[in-house]
């Protein structure tokens, strides 16, 4: 165990706090909780793929990282108009 | 242990702390507003030093030009994302932003300064 797995695995624990905020904040909130939860998922999987070595992991975080733009703009505008 | 080990951990626990308590600002925020501000330096900081930790153990490698990718997307993504939001929240708060034109606003002005 190295110190970037270490570190994915502490990273791990700030998605407690935003399940917690996305079930119970406001709709504003929640959304925001999402976002960050996001933002963590996409750093924890960037630190898996540097713990491990495995570089095709490191992919998935760049996939990660531009598809949770794409899906946070998209709920934006739902929160805007629909839901 | 070499400088280049310390210098790992020392970034590595920077983007921790930073994520950490942007979670902890996250849940201690009163408001939804406030709450949104919070997302700020997860979205900033830690990416940052992370790709600076991947780069500091393997420079020029794949893996660290990914990280530095995933950096840069994240910083410009975002205040994007972030704006975006608190824009959707006004406009479902408050509605459509409306542009005045210079007649509407000088008919505007008075009535503004006589309800204060």
């Amino acid at each position: 165990m190295n110190a970037f797995v270490i570190a994915a695995a502490v990273l791990l624990l700030g998605l407690g706090p935003c399940v917690w905020v996305a079930v119970r904040a406001e709709i504003v909130g929640a959304l925001g909780a999402l976002e960050l939860a996001s933002t963590i998922t996409t750093l924890v999987l960037l630190c898996i793929a540097q713990g491990l070595h495995h570089d095709s992991f490191m992919d998935l975080a760049v996939v990660s990282a531009i598809l949770s733009f794409a899906g946070s703009l998209a709920f934006a505008r739902f929160l805007e108009r629909w839901v | 242990m070499n400088v280049g080990d310390v210098a790992v951990g020392v970034l590595l626990a920077v983007g921790a702390a930073s994520v950490l308590l942007s979670c902890v600002g996250l849940v201690a925020a009163p408001s939804s507003w406030d709450k949104l501000h919070f997302t700020g330096p997860a979205t900033v900081v830690a990416p940052v030093a992370l790709a600076g930790a991947v780069l500091v153990q393997e420079p020029l490698s794949s893996a660290g030009i990914k990280a530095v990718l995933v950096a840069v997307v994240m910083l410009l993504t975002g205040p994007v994302v972030l704006h975006a939001t608190a824009r959707a929240a006004r406009v479902r708060d408050h509605g459509r932003f409306v542009i005045l034109s210079k007649e509407a606003e000088r008919k505007e002005q008075p009535s503004r300064s006589s309800s204060r």
